[in-house]
């Protein structure tokens, strides 16, 4: 998978897909995006997602004490995903890791009757390794 | 959007779909068919910086690279052909580090700006972006900036840490922030320092300092007060302090 927007591409074909989007969380800018946004503005969408991604990236009690793995100390946020559940839809926030310092995450916005909500979080889990390991 | 452009001449050049390099006091863009492919400013770290601080590339790998590909100007494709980086590394990586140099390079300024046509970047073409997008994204960053903390003073005073308060917190990226933070490095060495975007350092920093754990300089130093013809009057002056005593009785009246 070659870039951003192939990654992209390939989170809208999930089933029950929106809109998704590579988004800075120290910046709120939006990198890629794709689909639709809930509120028709990708750009408003990525800096609203970035400020609950960086609470949970920063927050103590979802950091603490889990930054040291058996693999040793890792670089970026040790929370992996956030999921927020609307009477309409799914949010998924994965976290992707880079071995340099940067601070991104994909963002799928999904249907809530015709989305999988497990599909989804393993495929982002992988489209987020793939898209920095090739 | 009907904002006051962040520069005329960056919109004119877009509608126009020029190529070339747009000179600025602080930065350069470079266009290509109107779209900005690569931006460059003394105030950001470059993709090199960001990409070998962190240990992600070896120096020898970079010099490499643009030693074989400069020529050509396709570094950037290079790196990926050649295995040293991924796609997406390469395009988080550079696009992170085009709109940082955008935002120093659209920054107010009096000074002139001009533009060579025809004249390209060595690190080539990655993944171009309107010049709308940048210049919106640029003012949205300043906004932004100003929402968090509106002293500037911050982004280019050196960064000096003060103690939390009885249980405050900080997040790792800022905590390593602030344990590089020296008392002498300003925003932009402490980015340079750490491989992170410049934007991102300010951000950070006002943050810090709107939670009052970085020391907000007042704004620019005053001026020396001129002489004021009154301060000849000492205040401890035994007839003002009658005076003084006098008003107050007369007002108790």
């Amino acid at each position: 998978m070659p870039g951003i927007d192939e990654c992209l591409l390939e989170a809208m074909a999930l089933p029950g897909a929106r809109g998704a989007s590579l988004v800075d969380w120290t910046s709120g800018l939006a990198l890629g995006t794709a689909g639709d946004s809930p509120v028709g503005d990708h750009e408003t969408t990525a800096a609203e997602t970035a400020e609950l991604a960086r609470s949970a990236a920063e927050f103590d009690s979802f950091t603490a004490g889990d930054s040291v793995t058996a693999g040793g100390e890792r670089p970026g946020p040790p929370v992996e995903d956030l999921i927020v559940t609307t009477r309409a839809g799914y949010h998924v926030l994965r976290f992707v890791e880079t071995s340099f310092d940067s601070s991104v995450f994909l963002h799928l916005w999904l249907d809530r009757d015709s989305g999988n909500l497990a599909l989804a979080r393993i495929r982002l889990r992988d489209l987020a390794e793939r898209l920095v390991l090739g | 959007m009907s904002r006051t452009a962040v520069s005329p001449m960056l919109v004119r050049l877009a509608a126009e779909k020029a190529t070339g390099a747009l000179l600025r006091d602080h930065g350069t863009l470079y266009l290509v068919d109107g779209r900005v492919v690569h931006a460059e400013s003394p105030a950001a770290p470059g993709v090199d910086v960001l990409l070998t601080t962190g240990g992600r590339l070896p120096r020898e790998g970079w010099d490499e690279a643009v030693d074989r590909a400069g020529a050509h100007r396709a570094v950037g494709r290079f790196l990926v052909d050649s295995g040293r980086l991924h796609g997406g590394e390469l395009e988080i990586c550079h696009l992170g580090a085009v709109f940082d140099a955008a935002f120093f390079a659209l920054s107010p300024t009096s000074g002139p700006t001009r533009f060579r046509y025809g004249v390209g970047h060595w690190f080539g073409t990655v993944r171009p972006v309107s010049a709308e997008a940048v210049e919106r994204e640029t003012v949205r960053r300043r906004e932004l900036l100003d929402a968090v903390w509106p002293y500037a003073s911050v982004d280019t005073a050196p960064v000096v840490p003060r103690p939390p308060s009885p249980g405050q917190t900080v997040g790792a990226r800022q905590r390593s922030l602030l344990a590089a933070a020296d008392g002498e490095r300003t925003p932009a060495e402490l980015a340079r320092l750490l491989g992170r975007p410049a934007f991102h350092t300010l951000l950070d920093v006002r943050r810090l300092a709107a939670a009052g754990l970085v020391e907000t300089p007042l704004d620019p130093v005053p001026a020396p007060p001129p002489p004021a013809p009154l301060s000849a009057l000492p205040v401890e002056d035994p007839d003002i302090a009658l005076l003084r005593r006098l008003r107050d009785a007369l007002e108790a009246l």
